[in-house]
C-alpha cells in the first residue's frame, strides 16, 4: 500500500540570478511499513525534501500525496492539523519544549486535538523507548540520547502515517546513535511504522531497508537492501 | 497542556512577564485617568451651564398663564415646567421646561407650542446643555467640541500606547519563537498559538489592568482636587469641581483599556502565529543583522567592543524604538517645559510683579459704582496702614488730533500711516483717536498734580503725552516719544473729548499739563491701541461732563498701597478692615502678595503636572529598556557565549554592555539638546529676552537631574541584565539546544 507519493517535486529558492534549485523533479513512492533512508551530502536537498514531506514547507511545483492527502492543497491551519495527525517529525536538535515535562512533551500532539491518550499505547511506546522512569523529568535533565527518545515517542504518539527523521543521530555519540536507530527500527517493526530517515552518514543509512541517494536535488539511486 | 506551558513560562520568566504587567498597568492607569478626567470635565461643564444658563431644556418666550404651565406639565415626557420672570435676555418672561427623555425635547416642545397656539419662533432650546447629552439639532450650528476632542485624545492615547506597549508583549513572545516553531512543527495551528499567547496576556494583564484602572480613578480625583487648588475654585467664572464617577465611565474605561491591551498583545501574537514552522525553528537568534552595517564612531572610540555593541544595538533597533522615542519625547518635553516655565516666570515677574510692585498692594473692584459716587474714599485714605488709596474709574471717549498737533518725532515715523482703521479714523481736519479717560478721586488727582509738578487744580485734565515707537516690536524695551506738540505756555490749552459712537456730542475741558508721568496705578496704557491719548481727570470734573461723554465702565477700582515690607497677614487684615468700611458695596478684592503666591503655586502646579507627564513618558521608556534587557538575557546568553568562546573576557563583555547602555540613554539626550536650544532660542527671540538674563535662571538642575535619572535607570537595567548573563556556564550554554 502506497503511503507517500511525490510527482516531479521541484523547489527553487530565491529569484533571478540568485536562484538555487534545491529539488529538481523528485519522483518517489514509499509503501506502508517501509524504512527508507534518504542519503545525501550537505546541500544535496535532502532536508528540503523532508520539510516538504513534513508539510512545513511547500514545493515550488509538483505534487506530494501522503496517505491520500495532497499537501499542496493545504492551507496553514490544515497543514498544521495534518502534521499533528499524519506526520511525526524527529529533528537532529530534539526540539522539545524545555518548560514541559517529558510526559507532556510526548502528549502535545494529542493535547492539541484535546484527545486523551490511549494509556496502553502510551505505556508501550515509553517502555519500548526506555523512558518510562523519566516521564516527570524536564528535557534539560536528560541526556541527548534520552531527549531524542522523547522526541521519537512524541512523533509516534498519534500513530502517524509517516515518521520523518532528520539526522536524528547527528547530535549524538556512537552509543546513543545506535540506540536511537534501534528504537526507530523497533518502532518500524513493532508498530509497522513507515519511516523516512534523512542522513548524510552512509553507515546509518545502511540500517534502513531501502536507500535513496540524493545529489544536487535529484534522486540518483534507489536501492532496496532486502 | 497550554495551561501548563503558559503557567510554567510565566513562572520561569518573571522579568519578561513583569515588563508586560508594568506596561499594562501604565496603560490602564493613563486611559482610566483620561476617562475619569473627561467624565469630570463633562460633569463640570453641565454644572457650569446649569449655573450660567439654568438646567432647562427648552423655553417658550412670552407671558404664560398658570393654566398653560399646568397643560405643559400634563405632557407625559415633561418632568417639570416653571415660569421664569426674566428668562429671556433678562427682560422677557419665559416658561422653562424640563423633560424626562431629553431626546424628545425638540419634537415635544414643538408639540407643546402647537397645543398652546404659540408660534414656533418663540421656542428656544438650551443647545449647549443638550449637546452635553449628545442631543443635537440642525438649528444648533455652534461647534460642540468636548466629545470629538475626547474621542480624538482617547484615540491618540490608545494608538500611542499600542505603539509603546506592544513591544513589551513582542519581547516576551519573540523570546519563544523557536518553541512555537516546535509546537507548529508538531501540529499546533496558528489559531492555537495565537490563543495561547492571548490567554497568557490575559493572565498577566488582569491584575495590573484592574489596579491601573483603580489608580487612574484615584488619580483623576486627585487631579481634580489639584485643579481646584491651582486654578482657584472661587475665581470669577469658575465653580468648585466636585469629583464624580459613573458606572458607565467604568464600562467605557474597561472597554477602551481592554481593547488597547488586546490590540497590543494581538499584533505580535498574530505575527508570531503566522510564521511557518520552518521560519520559527530556524530563528536561532532574535538579534541578527539583516545586512552588514558599520558603527564607525563606536568602533573608533571603543574598538572591537564598540563595534560589537553598535551591531547589537542596530540588531535590536526595532525592539528599542519605543524606548528611544519615549526618551526623546520625555526629555524634550521636560527640558522645553522647564525652560518655557522659567522664561514665562521671568517675564511675568519683570512685566508684572516687579513693574507694579510699588504700584499696589490691594486692589478692590467696587461693583456698579462710579468714582464720583463713591463716598468712602477719604475714610480709606485715613486708615493707619494705608499709604495711599486711589479710587478711579475708566471711561472711553474719542478725540480728534489735527495734523498740526502731531509731534515732530511722531511725524518722522510716518504719523498715523501705520495705524489700524480699527483704532484711528481719518476725519476732516485730522484723525479721530481713542481717548481713554481715567477718572481719579479728587484728592488723588490733586496729589497727582503735585507729583508731576503742576499747581493742583480740579478743573482740567492731565494728558499722557507719549507714544511708542511703532516700528520697534520689542515690547520688553519699548521706546517712547511725545505724541502731540505741547502748546506754548501762553496758549489756551484745551482738549475736546467726544462721545464714542456719537462724536457730535462733545465736551471741551482745560488741559492742565501734558506729561509722560502716570499716576501710580496698576494700569497699562496704549497696550493694544498704540495711538490712544490717555486723559487723567478728577472725579468732580467727570461729574460735569459725563452727560456728554458717557461710556464709563460700570465698576470703580481702589488701588491701595500699604507701607513697605508689609506681610500677607497684614494685607489680609487690611482687606478685612476695608471690606467692613465699605460694607454696603459689592466688591472683589485681591492683594499683591497673595497673587504672587497664587501665581507661584499655579506655575509649580503646572510644572508638577507636565513634569509628571514627562516622568510617565520616561517610565514607559525605562520600562521598555528593562523589558528588552531582561527579554534578551536568554538570547544574549548564547550570543555572549559565542563571544567568550572566541576569547572575549567578561570584562570586555561588560564594556560592550556599558557602551550599549550609554548609547541607549545618551542618544536621545544628544538628539534632544540641539532641538531644545533651537526652540528656546526662538522663544527668547520672540519674547525679546536677553540670553544672559535667561541663562542666570535657566533650569539646569532639574534638567540635569531628569537626564541623570534616565541614564541611571538604563544603567541599572543593563547592570541587572549583565549580572544575570555573566554567570553563564560557557559549555552549558553552547550545548543547550533549547537556546536555538
Amino acid at each position: 500500500m502506497e503511503i507517500l507519493k511525490c510527482n516531479k517535486v521541484r523547489k527553487v529558492y530565491g529569484s533571478g540570478g540568485n536562484q538555487v534549485v534545491a529539488l529538481d523533479g523528485i519522483d518517489l513512492s514509499v509503501g506502508k511499513g517501509e524504512f527508507v533512508a534518504i542519503l545525501g551530502a550537505s546541500g544535496s536537498g535532502k532536508s528540503t525534501l523532508l520539510h516538504i514531506l513534513g508539510s512545513v514547507d511547500k514545493p515550488t511545483s509538483g505534487q506530494v500525496i501522503i496517505d491520500g492527502t495532497d499537501l499542496s492543497k493545504l492551507n496553514q491551519t490544515h497543514a498544521a492539523i495534518f502534521r499533528r495527525r499524519k506526520v511525526g517529525l524527529v529533528y537532529q536538535f530534539y526540539n522539545l519544549i524545555p518548560t514541559l515535562t517529558v510526559k507532556k512533551n510526548i502528549l502535545i500532539p494529542l493535547a492539541l486535538d484535546k484527545k486523551k491518550p490511549d494509556k496502553e499505547y502510551f505505556d508501550k511506546i515509553v517502555s519500548s523507548l526506555g523512558i518510562s522512569d523519566k516521564l516527570e523529568a524536564l528535557p534539560n535533565q536528560l541526556s541527548g540520547g534520552q531527549q531524542q527518545r522523547v522526541a521519537i515517542a512524541r512523533s509516534l504518539i498519534y500513530s502517524p502515517a509517516l515518521l520523518l527523521a532528520d539526522e536524528p543521530t547527528g547530535n549524538l555519540d556512537q552509543k546513543n546513535s545506535k540506540e536511537v536507530i534501534d528504537m526507530l527500527k523497533l518502532s518500524n517493526r513493532s508498530f509497522e511504522q513507515t519511516i523516512l530517515l534523512i542522513t548524510h552518514d552512509e553507515k546509518i543509512a545502511m540500517e534502513a531497508e531501502r536507500i535513496i541517494t540524493v545529489e544536487d536535488g535529484r534522486i540518483i539511486s534507489d536501492e532496496r537492501r532486502r | 497542556m497550554w495551561k501548563d506551558y503558559s503557567s510554567s513560562y510565566i513562572k520561569n520568566n518573571s522579568s519578561s512577564g513583569l515588563s508586560v504587567m508594568i506596561a499594562t498597568f501604565i496603560s490602564a492607569m493613563l486611559l482610566s485617568l483620561l476617562c475619569g478626567l473627561f467624565y469630570n470635565a463633562w460633569k463640570y461643564e453641565v454644572e457650569r451651564i446649569e449655573l450660567d444658563e439654568g438646567g432647562w431644556h427648552s423655553r417658550i418666550i412670552g407671558e404664560l398663564s398658570t393654566d398653560d404651565i399646568e397643560t405643559i406639565k400634563d405632557f407625559e415626557n415633561v418632568k417639570d415646567a416653571e415660569i421664569n420672570k426674566n428668562g429671556y435676555k433678562g427682560t422677557e418672561p419665559t416658561a422653562d421646561i424640563y423633560f424626562s427623555d431629553k431626546k424628545a425635547v425638540f419634537s415635544d416642545t414643538r408639540h407643546i407650542a402647537e397645543q398652546l397656539n404659540i408660534p414656533q419662533d418663540k421656542i428656544i432650546y438650551n443647545y449647549e446643555l443638550l449637546a452635553m447629552y449628545l442631543i443635537r439639532d440642525p438649528g444648533d450650528t455652534a461647534p460642540r467640541l468636548l466629545f470629538p476632542l475626547f474621542i480624538l485624545i482617547t484615540l491618540a492615547a490608545s494608538v500611542s500606547l499600542i505603539v509603546i506597549i506592544h513591544n513589551s508583549f513582542a519581547v516576551s513572545m519573540n523570546a519563544r519563537v523557536h518553541q512555537f516553531g516546535i509546537f507548529s512543527s508538531i501540529g499546533a495551528t496558528p489559531k492555537q498559538i495565537r490563543t495561547c499567547l492571548l490567554q497568557e496576556a490575559a493572565i498577566l494583564c488582569t491584575g495590573p489592568l484592574l489596579a491601573g484602572i483603580l489608580l487612574g480613578i484615584a488619580g483623576s480625583a486627585v487631579l481634580l482636587r489639584l485643579t481646584n487648588v491651582l486654578l482657584g475654585s472661587d475665581a470669577s467664572g469658575r465653580h468648585s469641581a466636585a469629583f464624580g464617577y459613573h458606572p458607565l465611565v467604568l464600562i467605557l474605561t474597561l472597554f477602551v483599556t481592554v481593547l488597547t491591551i488586546l490590540i497590543s498583545a494581538w499584533l505580535p501574537a498574530r505575527r508570531l502565529s503566522k510564521l511557518t514552522p520552518l521560519e520559527a525553528i530556524k530563528n536561532t537568534d532574535g538579534s541578527q543583522l539583516k545586512r552588514r552595517k558599520k558603527s564607525r564612531l563606536l568602533s573608533l572610540l571603543f574598538g572591537v567592543e564598540g563595534e560589537l555593541a553598535g551591531n547589537a544595538l542596530k540588531a535590536q533597533r526595532k525592539a528599542l524604538r519605543t524606548a528611544s522615542l519615549s526618551f526623546v519625547f520625555s526629555f524634550l518635553t521636560f527640558a522645553v517645559m522647564q525652560c518655557v516655565f522659567s522664561l514665562s516666570w521671568i517675564s511675568t515677574r519683570q512685566t508684572y510683579f516687579e513693574r507694579y510692585q510699588d504700584a499696589w498692594d490691594i486692589m478692590i473692584t467696587v461693583k456698579d459704582t462710579g468714582a464720583d459716587d463713591f463716598e468712602e474714599t477719604a475714610m480709606i485714605q485715613r486708615l493707619d496702614d494705608v499709604e495711599s488709596a486711589i479710587v478711579y474709574q475708566k471711561a472711553v471717549a474719542k478725540r480728534i488730533i489735527t495734523d498740526e498737533e502731531i509731534s515732530e518725532d511722531m511725524k518722522s515715523l510716518g504719523g498715523f500711516a501705520q495705524a489700524s482703521v480699527n483704532h484711528v479714523t481719518k476725519v476732516d481736519g485730522g484723525f479721530l483717536v481713542n481717548a481713554p479717560i481715567v477718572i481719579l478721586d479728587d484728592n488723588s488727582f490733586l496729589a497727582y498734580c503735585e507729583q508731576i509738578g503742576i499747581a493742583p487744580r480740579l478743573d482740567g485734565a492731565v494728558i499722557l503725552n507719549q507714544i511708542r515707537d511703532v516700528t520697534n516690536p520689542d515690547f520688553r524695551h519699548p521706546v517712547f516719544m511725545p505724541y502731540i506738540k505741547v502748546p506754548d505756555a501762553d496758549e489756551n490749552m484745551v482738549s475736546v473729548l467726544r462721545q464714542s459712537g456719537n462724536e457730535e456730542a462733545a465736551a471741551e475741558i482745560p488741559v492742565l499739563s501734558y506729561t509722560q508721568e502716570v499716576p501710580v496705578l496698576r494700569e497699562e496704557y496704549a497696550k493694544i491701541d498704540y495711538y490712544e491719548l490717555v486723559h487723567f481727570i478728577p472725579a468732580s470734573l467727570w461729574k460735569e461732563i459725563k452727560g456728554q461723554i458717557g461710556n464709563a465702565e460700570a465698576d470703580s477700582c481702589i488701588c491701595i498701597r500699604s507701607r513697605e515690607n508689609v506681610t500677607l497677614d497684614e494685607l489680609n487684615a487690611l482687606q478685612d478692615k476695608i471690606a467692613l468700611l465699605i460694607d454696603g458695596y459689592t466688591i472683589e478684592q485681591e492683594n499683591r502678595i497673595q497673587e504672587y503666591e497664587t501665581n507661584n503655586t499655579q506655575i509649580h502646579g503646572m510644572m508638577a503636572l507636565f513634569g509628571g507627564f514627562c516622568i510617565l513618558l520616561a517610565i514607559i521608556g525605562i520600562g521598555n529598556v528593562f523589558s528588552n534587557t531582561f527579554g534578551f538575557v536568554r538570547q544574549r546568553r548564547r550570543e555572549f557565549a559565542r563571544f567568550m568562546s572566541i576569547g572575549l573576557t567578561p570584562k570586555e563583555l561588560g564594556k560592550m554592555f556599558s557602551i550599549e547602555a550609554v548609547v541607549i540613554a545618551g542618544k536621545p539626550i544628544l538628539i534632544s539638546i540641539p532641538i531644545v536650544i533651537v526652540v528656546i532660542g526662538y522663544m527668547l527671540r520672540m519674547s525679546y529676552m536677553d540670553v544672559g538674563e535667561f541663562m542666570t535662571e535657566a533650569p539646569f538642575v532639574p534638567i540635569f537631574l531628569f537626564m541623570s535619572a534616565i541614564l541611571g535607570s538604563v544603567a541599572l537595567a543593563y547592570y541587572l541584565a549583565w549580572r544575570n548573563i555573566r554567570k553563564i556556564n560557557l559549555a552549558e550554554v553552547l550545548r543547550d539546544d533549547t537556546m536555538i
